[in-house]
């Protein structure tokens, strides 16, 4: 049967990337569907019970920026937070949270449940329906066919899923769900470039039979950060510790004992797996000399005394995960709740997408998520955003948004996916980062909530706070600039500046010792507000020290965007025979070769380029250009 | 008008007339800003598409004078704003505007960088568009080369080392930002700084080496040596175009170090004539021939020099041998020697020891000279192509920007500032650095990280 109704767009998976994708072109005014397999598990945090951590909380930050739900649900849901960094610079410093998975779980359907524009079915997709290149809807299991002008593909580690635990295996979307194995069939039909990667979980542990008194325990930190721009402390639940325990000789010589049983090193495994997600067989073999590595303990929820062992993935047989989990102190006793496994599933080549995540051979659908070969809830959503944005704009008419490097870490991450590709699950580090410095947790909002205003994307309540949150950044400015401080005045002593001469207070905060919070003090402003959250005030005048501590360095790469985008617009034509350029290394002929860089700008990111070598891609192309011109007007 | 296309369009400098040639030198300047540059350089304002005769200024210091012109853009060779700077000075005066352009702003240019510009404006036809391209894929091939002629291949093995220091300590920072909760000390400031300690050290021994001011003020040093009468003080005489030196046919007619200062094709020279080496008894001689040693380790270039005449039937004498080997072990630069056989009216080449570069000249009939000149040119990458030496300038300058960024990172180390300000240091560091050794991408250095250190969950 054909559903009676159009839609604009169809977003098929219920997973971090899909939800986002579906909330943001629901936001947008765009009729859409979200498709799943199950209701019960919108929201689902496959693995780890945790949001953001370095890189990841940035991206968290940039699709609250979009008033996306990733991080109003960690709001909801965290039951530990912490500051990562917090010892180093605002840029590089990051917002981790604990999440309640049940709690995360409820508070994402909550939202979509009560978002406008926005319908959903309970229902596995076989098929999508594509008329001359060109997507226009799906096909469920049960023969229901639904129509659509776009639809955006988020279905995870899903497709062609396998699950192996030690020399067993079998087909799960992960552990407790099915795989998609028709709709895996399908795809591979298509003219994409598929692969396979792998990634692990560890097995979880009850916590009643644990002995914490002989673990060392880790607090959540005072005062508790929120994820959210727009959080609020009394959003979060009750605060629960974390704790620490170590691997040991013992741990070590049973895994080393049982090599030959874990499914990656028997060879039954195809598929590649993260460098820094290690399993913990890995560890022990590439890092033999190490005797000893360190577990977080992470509870999985309030209501649940299931603990997360964060550091031990593996695809040993069970008895042996029991035997090595034993093994480590306070684990004596433990009993394994669900077994650790390894999963392999099919991802496609990002490269056969465009930079608004739309495949480049069927027009109308887009990919986000771990199909396009990334790993994280973080790396999920943001390109479920991204894409959500793009399918709604596509509808609408209007040119797709391709954030940029130096705007966004979306950027970065969709950009060295398209640019690059990958062979391993690819997660994001701020040292992927080249404008690191200006791409920070705490300035997202000013980079993207102007865009998600402009998109339409950004709710009422949200546009009203950053609108009043930049007004007094303004004001603060305006104020610094005008306040001269006296040598000996109250504010010289206040500050302790100890001045010989006269001085604004905009040039004191550019000395090191000056921080906003002593600003705040000899200002008097409120700091926290009743409900003990940060004051707008104090986080206005933060970020004004922010903006005058980095601003040498900003300057520096406003210099170097330039550059950049000068040669974004200068395109390498597809036609393009790198092999035969003269002049060129064949080391980079061939990495050129194999990359096919489509600007100067993505040439440049190429490793081993030089500026002689761009010198010459560039020379070329324009001959190539003015040959063709030449040809078309004989 | 079409917007302006090029890889780059910020400041480039160049000398446009190919050196040694004497009469006018043209400097060229194209790019954002070359009419207030060129005009702060000659203190007047200039007239487009008119010749104003001017002074040339280096801060207070007048260089040289001569006709500056300013083309506008796009009216112009390359399409952007162009200025030529006519003087009559020679290469080393010329040397020194570049620098105070480059000091308000501007950059040497690429081989090729200008008919580059002007191709991709549109101010060249597709014919010439290959040639550019070849110019360009050639001359960074010559780059490289000069590069190694001129500090005789330690120089590409000294930057891998630095660059690889580099990458290492951006190992160790970036891990340390992006790792923070491992049980492992990643960071390691102490060793850090030591790293940082020894890539500092190893840059300015590459300047320092490279001796870039003092070619370029007051030029090289080249010392004639060898045994007695084999005709160094009659080189001397024939190079300089004077009778400076005395010349008998008594063996140990010199007997203490004669400097004279030429100019050989533009580049400034000191010539240093010394005692002939031999086994003596005499006090005074002894220490003239103690002196010639040391002036040969000192020299930017040592001119051995042999009489064919006296060359032997069969192997290189053991003299010979004996005594470059002397020269080269009391040399930091042991490779900087040039075999001058003279005397050839009488003699032949032959039996010279096979590793060293030699030529055959007559202090006599004036013979091989010009050979000669040219090879002490190119000994330090000054040839009759402007390519090199300018090459060896650019390569210098990005070992200068890479200096201060790495001291940049020490600094900001010392002070606490925060990893993140190290490791940008250290990234525009790395950046730079490899504009001569290839990019390192972020995925590289994550390669690094990961294969180092046990990191992840
Ligand atoms: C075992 C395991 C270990 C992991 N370990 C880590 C880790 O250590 N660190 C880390 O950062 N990340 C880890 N991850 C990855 C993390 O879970 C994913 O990156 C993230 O969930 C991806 O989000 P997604 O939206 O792309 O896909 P998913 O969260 O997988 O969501 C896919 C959604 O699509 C639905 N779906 C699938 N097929 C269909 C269909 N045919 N029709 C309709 N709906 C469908 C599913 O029901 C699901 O709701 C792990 C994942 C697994 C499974
Ligand atoms: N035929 C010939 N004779 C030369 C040539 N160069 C130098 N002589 C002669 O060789 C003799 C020695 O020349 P000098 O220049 O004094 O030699 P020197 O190496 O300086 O000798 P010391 O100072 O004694 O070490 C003189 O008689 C020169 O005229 C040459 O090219 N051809
Ligand atoms: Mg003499």
């Amino acid at each position: 049967m054909q559903y009676p109704e159009q839609f604009d767009v169809i977003v098929i998976g219920g997973g971090h990337a899909g939800t986002e994708a579906a909330a943001a072109s629901a936001r947008m005014g765009a009729k859409t569907l979200l498709l799943t397999q199950s209701i019960e598990t919108l929201g689902q945090m496959s693995c780890n019970p945790a949001i953001g951590g370095i890189g990841k909380s940035h991206l968290v930050a940039e699709i609250d920026a979009l008033d996306g739900v990733m991080a109003k649900a960690t709001d909801q849901a965290g039951i530990h937070f912490r500051v990562l960094n917090s010892s180093k610079g605002p840029a590089v410093r990051a917002t981790r949270a604990q999440a309640d998975r049940t709690l995360y779980k409820n508070a994402v359907r909550d939202i979509l449940e009560h978002q406008e524009n926005l319908q959903i079915f309970q229902q596995s997709v076989v098929d999508l329906v594509v008329e001359n290149d060109t997507v226009v809807g799906c096909e469920t299991q049960m023969g229901l066919t639904f129509c659509a002008k776009t639809v955006v593909l988020t279905t995870g580690t899903f497709l062609g899923g396998k699950i192996h635990i030690g020399d067993q295996q079998q087909s799960g979307g992960r552990a407790g769900d099915p795989p998609s194995i028709a709709l895996a069939e399908r795809l591979r039909a298509l003219p994409f470039r598929v692969g396979r990667l792998k990634t692990g979980t560890p097995p979880r542990i009850d916590g009643r039979s644990v002995d914490f008194s002989v673990l060392e325990s880790q607090l959540g930190d005072d005062p508790r950060p929120v994820m959210s721009s727009m959080g609020k402390r009394s959003d979060h639940p009750q605060q629960i510790s974390c704790h620490i325990t170590y691997t040991n000789a013992d741990t070590h010589q049973i895994i080393t004992d049982n090599l030959d049983r874990s499914a990656m090193y028997s060879g039954a495994i195809e598929g590649v797996g993260p460098r820094y997600c290690p399993s913990i067989e890995d560890k022990v073999v590439r890092f033999a000399d190490k005797s000893s590595h360190q577990i977080f303990i992470e509870p999985e929820g309030l209501n649940t005394t299931e603990l997360y062992p964060n550091g031990i993935s593996t695809s040993l047989p069970f008895d042996v995960q029991l035997q090595f989990v034993r093994s480590m102190q306070g684990f004596a006793n433990a009993h394994i709740s669900r077994p650790g496994y390894a999963i392999e599933y099919d991802y496609f080549d990002p490269r056969d997408l465009q930079h608004s995540l739309e495949t480049k051979a069927i027009a109308g659908l887009f990919f986000a998520g771990q199909i396009n070969g990334t790993t994280g809830y973080e790396e999920a959503g943001a390109q479920g955003l991204l894409a959500g944005i793009n399918a709604a704009r596509k509808c609408q008419d209007k040119t797709p948004w391709e954030p940029r490097r130096d705007e966004a870490y979306i950027g970065v991450l969709v950009d060295d996916l398209i640019n690059l590709g990958t062979t391993e699950p690819y997660r994001m580090f701020t040292s992927r980062a080249e404008f690191r410095l200006r791409l920070r947790e705490d300035n997202a909002d000013q980079r993207l909530t102007p865009m998600g205003i402009d998109f339409g994307l950004v709710g009422h309540e949200r546009r009203s706070y950053f609108e009043e949150k930049l007004r007094r950044v303004d004001e603060f400015r305006k104020q610094f600039k005008a306040t001269c401080i006296l040598p000996s005045s109250d504010l010289d002593q206040k500050l302790a500046l100890n001045l010989r001469k006269e001085t604004t207070l905009e040039e004191a905060l550019r000395r090191p010792e000056i921080n906003s919070q002593k600003i705040s003090v000899a200002l008097a402003l409120t700091e926290t507000d009743s409900n003990g959250d940060a004051h707008i005030d104090a986080l206005a005048v933060k970020q004004l020290e922010i903006e005058t501590k980095y601003a040498g360095y900003i300057k520096r790469q406003d210099e170097e965007i330039l550059k950049i985008r000068r040669h974004e617009g200068m395109l390498l034509p597809a036609t393009m025979d790198f092999a035969q350029l003269e002049g060129l290394s064949n080391e980079l002929k061939q990495k050129l070769e194999h990359h096919k860089p489509d600007s100067l700008a993505r040439a440049a990111r190429i490793p081993g380029m030089t500026p002689a070598a761009l010198s010459i891609l560039l020379i070329h192309a324009k001959a190539l250009a003015k040959n063709a011109a030449k040809a078309s007007t004989l | 008008m079409e917007a302006n296309q090029a890889l780059n369009n910020d400041l480039i400098c160049a000398i446009a007339t190919p050196p040694g040639q004497g009469g006018v030198g043209i400097v060229r300047l194209s790019g954002k800003g070359a009419g207030e540059v060129a005009a702060q350089l000659c203190a007047k304002p200039l007239q487009s598409r008119t010749a104003v005769y001017t002074d040339f200024f280096d801060a207070q210091e007048l260089l040289d004078n001569g006709l500056a012109l300013w083309f506008p853009g796009p009216n112009s060779f390359t399409g952007e704003d162009v200025v030529e700077l006519q003087g009559h000075g020679g290469p080393v005066i010329q040397h020194r505007i570049l620098n105070a352009l480059c000091q308000r702003g501007a950059r040497l240019a690429r081989p090729g960088e200008f008919s580059e510009r002007a191709f991709m404006n549109g101010k060249l036809d597709l014919a010439q568009a290959e040639a550019v391209a070849d110019l360009i894929a050639s001359s960074s091939i010559a780059a490289s080369k000069a590069a190694l002629n001129t500090l005789k291949g330690a120089f590409s093995e000294m930057i891998s080392a630095i660059a690889l220091d580099i990458a290492n300590m951006r190992v160790r920072v970036e891990a340390a930002i992006d790792f923070p909760e491992e049980d492992i000390e990643i960071l390691q400031e102490a060793k850090v700084a030591e790293d940082i300690a020894r890539t500092v050290t190893a840059l300015e021994a590459i300047l320092e080496q490279a001796n870039q001011g003092r070619l370029i003020n007051s030029g090289i040093s080249v010392a004639l040596i060898g045994q007695p009468n084999v005709g160094k003080s009659s080189l001397l005489n024939a190079l300089a175009g004077e009778e400076a030196a005395i010349v008998t046919n008594i063996p140990g007619t010199t007997r203490d170090l004669l400097k004279i200062d030429l100019v050989i094709g533009g580049l400034p020279i000191r010539l240093v004539d010394t005692a002939g080496l031999r086994e003596s008894s005499d006090e005074v001689e002894k220490i003239g021939i103690a002196r010639a040693i040391a002036q040969a380790a000192e020299a930017d270039l040592t001119l051995y020099v042999a009489a064919a005449d006296t060359l032997e039937e069969g192997l290189a004498s053991s003299e010979l041998v004996g005594n470059i080997e002397l020269i080269q072990e009391s040399d930091s630069q042991p490779n900087n020697i040039l075999l001058v056989v003279n005397k050839s009216d009488l003699g032949a080449m032959r039996n010279l020891p096979k590793d060293i570069a030699s030529v055959s000249v007559s202090a006599k009939t004036g013979e091989g000279l010009d050979l000669l000149k040219k090879a002490i040119q190119e000994s330090v990458g000054f040839g009759q192509e402007n390519v090199p030496f300018a090459a060896r300038q650019r390569h210098i300058q990005i070992i200068k920007d890479t200096l201060v960024k790495v001291n940049a990172a020490a600094q900001a180390l010392t002070q606490n500032q925060g990893a993140e300000f190290v490791a940008e240091e250290l990234y525009i560091a790395h950046q730079r650095l490899g504009e001569i050794t290839g990019t390192v991408t972020p995925d590289d250095l994550l390669g690094k990280i990961f294969s180092e250190f046990c990191i992840g969950k």
